[in-house]
């Protein structure tokens, strides 16, 4: 499979730093672009466009050590920060509109209930997106 | 926009590049600084190849020294001290005959003792102060101002004769080897001092991996030579003396006097020592401690050459060499391992470690001129750090300072030495002598062993400063002993002036202030009604009710007419008046209509806004007569006036519509 976008999105966990490195070396060898996304879930009981100054200077300091991850492996990427009601729903979107043929998804090692927890948003994406989805899952602490 | 389900609507943040929102304030990140015009972009391409990207003062902590780059760059100049501390001692003892050179091993090993107490004191220095500063620190808080500056004033002296000397020396190498050079030692020397002024403003990390390599190369190769000529005494095989090519000729008895000379020659060793105790900040955490283990590092490298290279070339019964064509290690080099590869690799270490040594001043001036301007008795300049983290205000200073004296000296090493080392020992005698002050103060575990080590190193050091004064004076040393006093007066009245403007401007810490608002007069200067002047009419308007136009006609039909065009293209809600110059000059019937204004209501501010028509090209501004700048300029100094430009662009919104 030739890959030409691929879609990062980044929800400020310890396992980002190492999501950006995989998608920089899957990237280079397809000579892809890579987009890292930050999706801002915004409630229901407030407006799409609402001015959310935490949540944004939060997204900003998860893209821009994405950033920072890709300048030390000489590498580029391209950020966005995005607001809607489901992060999943904005990630698929976002993949399609920019033509992504895979999207790169982190997955910290959480466990609930006795089994490995997958989460909403990765289980979503990975219902919806109509392109190759990948999900790092972080390696299970010693 | 919209997605693919009615609830899947999304926003896209748009973020600029420039600027980046963080915990409550808006950062500026390094797109901001990116030029934007070609010729900007290919000078900014060029700079970050000499000097490298921009750091954020964010990654400071990466530009801290380890203990190994540390040694390189704070000890070079006191390591490649060892080259020819030997050499310096023997030469003033072989004036009154070969015999005495039988002293050389004694007076070793007395300034081998000033440097332990040095450096024991130095240690003391940074327990005490590990915020670093040194002697200006130490002589400042315990003896007061005036010899804390005093002692930065040497040490800055000193500093700058540093590189000069290093690199005089490191050029006298080169036309030693090539004597066909010699006309152009002078503009080598400076080309050696652009070098090191490239590597240092590169930051202090990266002139510490530049510079590491000789430094360790020295010490590893001058080592060899030690480890050979023990190896040979042990086994009974030492090597007959090769006499000087030229030998120094007695002309003096040996008498307290020219020990005491061979003393303070040899004490130029020392130099470079107060170095580390300066910059103890440079170093990664914990500082002082790695500080510490660098300061005792380099005194044993330092002490052990010293007194190997002392033991074996007096061992082996060397002579200096009076024609200065082949230093003493050169010679105990020859004798041990001959003129083979081993020979003249320690030559080339040699070399490089003497133009090197001006490396540790390139780390020492702007350090301490960064705390002497944040004390303000330097410009504020000193303080700032450059866009590698480098105060690199303070290391062009010093490379031009250096470059000049280079100059001046012809880069004769025999014209420089003669001035060098004086201000260091003024700076040790102080600091030890503050040290002293310091611990009677305190008091604290210990204070009595303390004392006394410092003011032993006081007296020690104290003794060699006169000495070196009195042997040297006439050489030379005058011209330092003269130059000091002025540095601290020009620091001192640095330090009235800031003390002066904060006086008058600064308002006290935590005061609350009730803003008054004063309604200014604003006055548009018009040369001729067209856009560039509507415009800037346009936005006075839009700040205050109070605006007023003003037009400078060089006869009474061009002010009749200029009047007429107004009253016909603006009317009357921009009040004109229209000054009358015979003698066609503009910007004194301004200046004078201002005045009258300020006269009539001198409590109200006057601002001028100012139309200034903007070419599309640099090049275009010289078919215009810039009348807007020289009134800015003249308006500059006047008080109670305030001057707005408003630029026009062509091709900007016009701000009028035609009736």
């Amino acid at each position: 499979m030739k890959l030409t976008n691929i879609l990062v999105p980044l929800a400020g966990t310890a396992i980002d730093p190492d999501v950006i490195e995989f998608a920089i070396a899957l990237g280079r060898a397809h000579k892809a672009k890579i987009t890292a996304v930050h999706v801002i879930e915004v409630k229901w009981n407030m407006p799409l466009d609402a001015v959310l100054d935490a949540e944004l200077e939060r997204g900003e300091e998860v893209l821009a050590l994405a950033e920072k991850v890709a300048e030390k492996l000489g590498a580029h990427i391209s950020t966005e920060v995005l607001q809607a009601r489901e992060a999943a729903a904005a990630i698929v979107d976002t993949a399609v509109e920019q033509h992504s043929e895979l999207i790169l998804l982190g997955m910290p090692y959480r466990r609930r209930l006795g089994r490995v927890y997958v989460g909403r948003t990765v289980e979503e994406v990975y219902v919806k997106a109509p392109c190759a989805v990948l999900a790092y899952r972080q390696e299970e602490p010693k | 926009m919209k997605g693919r389900l009615p609830g899947d609507a999304r926003v896209r943040i748009v973020r600029s590049g420039e600027l980046r929102r963080k915990r409550g304030y808006v950062e500026a990140t390094d797109k901001a600084l990116e030029p934007e015009g070609p010729a900007g972009r290919a000078l900014e391409r060029v700079r970050s190849i000499l000097f490298g990207r921009r750091l954020s003062s964010e990654q400071e902590h990466e530009e801290r020294l380890s203990k190994v780059t540390g040694l390189a760059i704070f000890a070079s100049d006191n390591i490649s001290s060892s080259a020819y501390a030997t050499e310096e001692t023997m030469r003033a003892l072989a004036l009154a005959g070969a015999g005495a050179l039988a002293l050389t091993m004694p007076l070793t090993i007395a300034i081998v003792v000033i440097l332990a107490i040095v450096v024991v004191s130095y240690l003391q220095v940074i327990r005490a102060y590990p915020n670093g500063g040194g002697s200006y620190v130490v002589a400042s808080e315990n003896l007061g101002r005036i010899p804390g500056l005093v002692a930065a004033a040497a040490l800055l002296v000193d500093y700058v004769l540093t590189v000069s000397v290093s690199v005089a020396g490191g050029v006298l190498a080169i036309t030693s080897a090539r004597p066909d050079l010699d006309p152009y030692k002078v503009t080598i020397g400076v080309v050696f001092i652009g070098l090191l002024t490239i590597g240092n403003l590169r930051g202090i990390r990266e002139a510490g991996v530049l510079f590491a390599g000789p430094t360790y190369f020295y010490v590893i190769s001058v080592f060899g030579v030690l480890a050979i000529g023990l190896y040979r005494m042990v086994t009974g095989d030492l090597p007959a003396p090769i006499p000087p090519p030229v030998a120094v000729q007695q002309s003096e008895l040996l008498g307290a006097f020219l020990i005491l000379r061979a003393f303070s020659s040899g004490s130029v060793a020392l130099t470079g020592t107060e170095a580390v105790a300066n910059g103890v900040p440079a170093f990664r955490k914990p500082e002082p401690t790695n500080a510490r283990v660098v300061l005792v590092a380099m005194g044993t490298l330092f002490g052990t050459l010293f007194i190997g290279i002392s033991f074996l070339s007096t061992r082996i019964g060397l002579q200096p060499d009076a024609s200065e064509t082949q230093s003493i290690l050169s010679m105990l080099t020859r004798s041990l391992v001959g003129e083979g590869w081993y020979f003249y690799i320690v030559q080339i270490a040699t070399a490089i470690i003497l133009t090197l040594a001006a490396n540790t001043s390139f780390s020492g001036f702007p350090r301490l001129a960064s705390i002497l301007a944040t004390d303000r008795f330097m410009p504020r300049q000193f303080a700032q750090r450059g866009d590698r983290l480098a105060y690199s205000f303070g290391i062009i200073v010093l490379a031009m300072l250096s470059a000049l004296l280079l100059a001046a000296y012809q880069a004769s090493v025999n014209g420089l030495i003669p001035l060098y080392t004086i201000g260091v020992f003024i700076a040790f005698t102080l600091s030890q002598a503050g040290l002293v002050r310091h611990w009677l103060r305190e008091r604290g575990r210990g204070w009595r062993f303390s004392i006394s080590v410092n003011a032993l190193g006081a007296v020690a050091t104290g003794v060699v400063a006169v000495v070196v004064t009195v042997t040297k004076f006439a050489l030379g040393a005058w011209l330092v002993l003269a130059v000091m006093p002025v540095l601290v007066y020009l620091m001192w009245r640095v330090h009235q002036h800031y003390r002066r403007i904060e006086d008058e401007l600064l308002i006290p810490r935590g005061a609350q202030v009730a803003l008054r608002a004063r309604e200014p007069r604003l006055i548009v200067p018009v040369s001729r009604i067209d856009k560039a002047a509507l415009h800037a009419i346009s936005l006075a308007r839009g700040l205050s009710e109070h605006v007023s136009a003003v037009h400078i006609s060089f006869d009474e039909d061009g002010a009749q007419a200029f009047k007429e065009r107004w009253a016909r293209s603006v009317g009357s809600a921009i009040p004109l008046e229209v000054i009358v110059s015979p003698y066609r000059s503009l910007l004194a019937p301004m200046l004078s209509y201002l005045d009258a204004i300020d006269d009539g209501d001198p409590a109200r501010p006057i601002v001028v806004v100012l139309a200034e028509f903007v070419p599309r090209h640099w090049w275009d501004a010289t078919l215009h007569n810039q009348t807007a700048l020289r009134l800015k300029l003249a308006l500059f100094t006047r008080p109670n006036t305030s001057v707005i430009d408003v630029p026009y662009h062509l091709g900007d919104a016009e701000d009028f519509e035609p009736h």
